[in-house]
């Protein structure tokens, strides 16, 4: 019995390091994205003394003169001027003329000489209730804001979800971007690598190696690699337009890149192995002489293939397609260099977000939707390749 | 003969399923005791536990006196051969060969000559060099008992050593670990669920069914005398009757058959009167006649098949109540369907059975 | 036969569009010119020597290289460790804990990245070489699981029993049997998790400093800032790497297969 504990206990030590790295730099690192979008500190890390006030006032009567005091005790105390522009950027998004209130506001109180009696004697807008409900609502540490503004969708004043004006719905687009081209590129890649698989399994000796061996180059090259390949192929004076000019087929060049054909032919092509693959490992473990079989049974070819084939094959085209789907979802290196800005995909504006306007919030919560869409898919993957007969 | 392994009240639960229950057997230093039962019957978890693989759930295993339960496997001094002869794959014959004895700290001069000698004795000594892929089933199993062998062992534990190798091959190693046995005096214990296997070499057949043991003793023992309807039907091919008995007297009772025919039957355990039990009468024991002889038990039958098979004469017969086959030699005549017989047998060739 | 031609017909042309772009861009390493395009007006070398002595490229090699090497040494021993935990039958949520170690390969690397990067920056470590190794090692790690892993499935384990029975010692039978048998996946395993950190870009694009720059992170702001032929230099190379890395993988699974 102890043996057995001890292998136990042997087991754990092992498992232990890389379960404790991935929980810090791979669970961890999600969770905080997650929490970047959901959290929203802006207002409250700076006005502490009016997160204890204001929750009292009745959000619709004229502000009473503690409120007033607390918030220009908070004003007079901040001394990082980025944290006050970050507040202020909060506050105008969610009420526009925060922006002029709070510069004349900060300046009058910064006045040693003149030291003002109200914050309503520097200026009669914060008679108004509107500024007030603003700053209460902004106080609270967490938001959904990110989330709704993720898929397009905001609260109004009344705290109601509701669609964002038109000129504000960017993300809808580019989520359905995004799903678009990574549905064109699934199916052109199941279009291409289905009757590849099967011509590949129909082969044997060289010929099925040099077919598998086609498939397996690209995937083990550098995607960034392929990546230039494509570019240098795809320009305006590359080799492709070269080729047809050449031959008479097209009098100036086509525009291949930076547009939408640029990207589904390089995605095709990057993604094409992963379509190839589980399609041929389901296709090679499906006895040879079915469609004899069938035949023999009085099925018309065709019908054969539709009957039999297909369906035992389904298995290996339906892995295949998610696999596609999911890793095209996430693209970010092949839309950014062979595509136009009319082409990026909701990789490329969480990038932006993050690196671009460091709006933490809005990239951690395209990120989760993101996430949330792969994971999905993945685990019907998952349960599909599970299922496989012959399979771990 | 001194005993020299004791399993003592041994039960094996693996969860709720029970594997082995209570099971006492003694071995003596020396013997070749085959373990024999159909797979799941226990057989196996109980040479598990004696190499140490797996931990008694209760009971005691001893090994010259003393309790080894707590013994790691590698100090217990047991030469083991699996079925898949369990060979290591990135090492040359020689080396698996050698592993043993580099694990105890010997000399490299001492391992050297010792892998020589165990080699030769499996006729491999050419081999040393190859890696086990590169041979055939039989000389991989030969490379397995020579690496079990060479450090000595004091026991060697055979995990159906035999079972992946084909029939004549299988019988010819059958042969030589039986020479191996009386020429070095090992200890063996050897699990098999081959019948004819055990019979061949074994000293005693331990016959097991469902966690227990259900008969052990000498081959002839085991096959002639079978203790229980299960050793009876799964050891050899055998007839079995039902009748009831009507009298005892000493070690032979007479039994009355549903047919309403009178038996004479030898018995090893104790029957009573009115008892319902089974007979076994192993076919090659009948002889069949065409008129009454004078042997002791004789049946009225009818030939229903009779199926020629090359070193003997299968015949099915049906008697008024019960279906029986006899095996004849091969000088027998031939005996067309629907010839009348007698079926015949020695007290001494029937057993009584109790259910 | 039009079927059979159709078929022939259809497989070179994919054989083609899988494989011409990779040649295609082959001898364009070798121009003499500054604009990647054929024809080729000379050969010349001297796209390899921008890449060897141009300051930029030759650091971008150096630190691929540092945080390839500390990327494949941290991923294969955490990676190695965990697998063999991961053997033992007994281990509550198995299947859980494998799931987590191979999601890495499934979340979209830019997510990973963003919260990578805020993570990091709590801990000082953007902008440095630990955290570039740290990013890599997670999305490295998933491939030495599944490669050591499935050479640990291959170890039949009656073999490691024998040995035991045979007087090896828990340490001896993992140091004399079991880890020669699991190297080869050890082994292919360091090999993937070097080609993953060599490649990948979005990561390094949140978390390296400019002087952690990458040689892929060079090609990806090279393509997308000025493209010339020293991309083609650096295909070169990466190709012939490719070639090489895959003749190591595929000799070792053989030697693999062999010995079963």
């Amino acid at each position: 019995m102890s043996a057995g504990l001890s292998r136990t206990g042997r087991s754990l030590i092992l498992l232990a390091p890389l379960l404790v790295f991935l929980i810090g730099f791979f669970v961890w690192p999600l969770f905080s994205m997650m929490s970047q979008s959901v959290s929203d500190t802006a207002v409250l890390r700076l006005l502490p003394r009016s997160a204890e006030v204001l929750p009292g006032w009745d959000r619709k009567s004229r502000p009473t003169m503690p409120m007033q005091t607390a918030l220009m005790e908070d004003l007079k105390a901040v001394d990082d001027d980025q944290a006050l522009g970050d507040m202020v950027r909060r506050l105008n998004s969610a009420r526009s003329g925060f922006r002029t209130l709070m510069s004349k506001t900060t300046s009058a109180l910064g006045d040693p000489a003149n030291p003002p009696a109200d914050l309503v004697s520097i200026d009669k807008r914060w008679e108004k209730p509107e500024f007030w409900l603003a700053i209460a609502d902004a106080l609270s540490p967490l938001t959904d804001r990110n989330l709704l503004a993720a898929v397009d969708l905001g609260r109004n004043a009344a705290g109601d979800i509701e669609h964002l004006p038109a000129d504000q719905s960017v993300n809808r687009v580019i989520l359905v971007r995004t799903f678009w081209i990574a549905a064109l590129v699934t199916f052109a890649c199941a279009c291409i690598g289905f009757p590849y698989a099967m011509i590949a399994a129909s082969l044997h000796g060289w010929k099925r190696d040099l077919m598998l061996a086609a498939v397996l180059l690209p995937l083990w090259t550098s995607l960034l690699v392929r990546t230039a390949a494509w570019f240098i192929l795809l320009q305006e004076r590359g080799l492709i337009n070269d080729l047809l000019q050449t031959l008479g087929l097209i009098d100036g060049p086509l525009p291949l890149i930076f547009n939408r054909t640029g990207v589904i032919i390089a995605m095709t092509h990057v993604l094409l192995p992963f379509m190839v693959l589980p399609i041929y490992s389901v296709l090679i473990t499906i006895p040879k002489n079915l469609m004899p079989a069938a035949a023999s049974l009085g099925a018309h070819p065709l019908r054969a293939f539709m009957r039999v084939l297909l369906p035992l094959s389904f298995r290996g085209v339906a892995s295949g397609s998610l696999l596609v789907f999911i890793s095209a979802i996430g693209y970010y290196i092949t839309p950014a260099l062979i595509g136009g800005p009319g082409d990026q995909m909701i990789s490329s504006i969480i990038a932006f977000y993050a690196t671009g306007s460091a709006n933490w919030g809005m990239a951690g919560a395209l990120g989760v939707v993101l996430l949330v869409a792969t994971l999905l898919l993945y685990s019907v993957y998952a349960r599909l390749s599970a299922e496989e007969p012959g399979r771990r | 003969m001194a005993e020299f392994i004791r399993f003592d009240r041994i039960t094996k639960f693996y969860g709720p399923l029970c594997v082995v229950e209570n099971l006492d057997l003694g071995i003596a230093k020396g013997e070749f005791v085959s373990l024999l039962g159909p797979s799941g019957s226990g057989k196996t978890t109980l040479l598990m536990m004696l190499a140490g693989f797996e931990q008694p759930t209760s009971g005691n295993i001893l090994l010259d006196g003393t309790a080894i339960n707590a013994v790691p496997t590698h100090k217990r001094d047991m030469g083991v051969v699996f079925q898949s002869y369990a060979l290591f794959p990135h090492m040359s014959v020689g080396e698996n060969v050698a592993f043993p004895l580099q694990m105890r700290g010997l000399g490299k001069a001492e391992i050297a000559e010792r892998v020589a000698r165990a080699l030769d004795m499996v006729q491999l000594s050419a081999l040393a060099e190859r890696r086990p892929s590169q041979l055939s089933g039989g000389q991989q199993q030969r490379v397995a008992l020579s690496r079990a062998l060479v450090f000595e062992p004091r026991v060697v534990l055979m995990d159906e050593p035999l079972g992946a190798l084909d029939k004549q091959l299988r019988e010819q190693m059958q042969l030589d670990i039986r020479d191996l046995h009386r020429r070095l005096g090992l200890t063996i214990v050897f699990v098999t669920h081959d019948q004819s296997e055990a019979l061949t070499m074994s000293d005693r057949v331990a016959v097991f069914n469902k966690g227990k043991i259900e008969q052990i003793g000498t081959p002839r023992q085991v096959y002639d005398e079978p203790a229980t309807r299960f050793v009876a039907e799964f050891i050899g091919e055998t007839n079995l009757v039902e009748g009831v008995v009507e009298a005892v007297e000493g070690a032979e009772a007479n039994v009355r058959l549903t047919s309403g025919a009178q038996i004479v039957s030898a018995v090893s355990g104790t029957v009573a009167p009115g008892q319902t039990v089974y007979l076994s009468i192993r076919p090659e024991r009948v002889d069949l006649t065409e008129i009454r002889g004078d042997a002791r038990n004789c049946l009225e039958t009818e030939v229903t098949d009779s199926v020629y098979q090359g070193d003997h004469l299968r015949v099915q017969l049906q008697n008024a109540a019960h279906p029986l086959i006899a095996k004849l030699g091969r000088r027998s005549r031939e005996f067309p369907p629907g010839t009348k017989v007698y079926a015949a047998f020695s007290a001494g060739d029937c057993r009584v059975i109790v259910p | 036969m039009p079927m059979k031609l159709t078929k022939f017909t259809f497989a070179s042309l994919t054989i083609l569009f899988l494989v011409a772009p990779l040649i295609a861009i082959l001898p364009l390493a070798f121009t003499s010119s500054v604009i990647l395009t054929y024809p080729i007006p000379s050969w010349s070398l001297r796209w390899f020597e921008e890449l060897f002595f141009a300051d930029a490229w030759r650091r971008a090699i150096v630190n691929s290289l540092i945080i390839g090497t500390g990327t494949t040494l941290l991923a294969t021993v955490l990676g190695t460790a965990a697998s063999l935990g991961l053997r033992n039958r007994l281990i509550f949520f198995r299947g859980t804990i494998r799931t987590l170690f191979l999601l890495p390969m499934v979340v979209p690397a830019v997510v990973l990245g963003v919260g990578m990067q805020v993570l990091l920056a709590g801990f000082g470590l953007t902008n440095s070489y630990a955290g570039v190794i740290i990013a890599h090692t997670v999305v490295a790690v998933p491939f030495v699981v599944v490669s050591v892993t499935g050479a640990l499935a291959g170890i039949d384990e009656r073999v490691e029993l024998a040995a035991q029975s045979l007087g090896a010692s828990p340490t001896a039978v993992f140091r004399r049997v079991t880890l020669p048998l699991a190297m080869p996946g050890v082994a292919s395993g360091a090999v993937l998790a070097f080609a993953t950190s060599l490649d990948e870009v979005v990561l390094t694009l949140f978390v390296a400093g400019p002087n952690q720059r990458t040689l892929a992170r060079q090609m990806f702001s090279s393509i997308r800032e000025n493209i010339s032929p020293a991309i083609a230099a650096a295909a070169f190379l990466f190709i012939a790497a490719t070639i090489i890395i895959g003749l190591v993988v595929v000799l070792s699974r053989s030697m693999l297969a062999k010995r079963r």
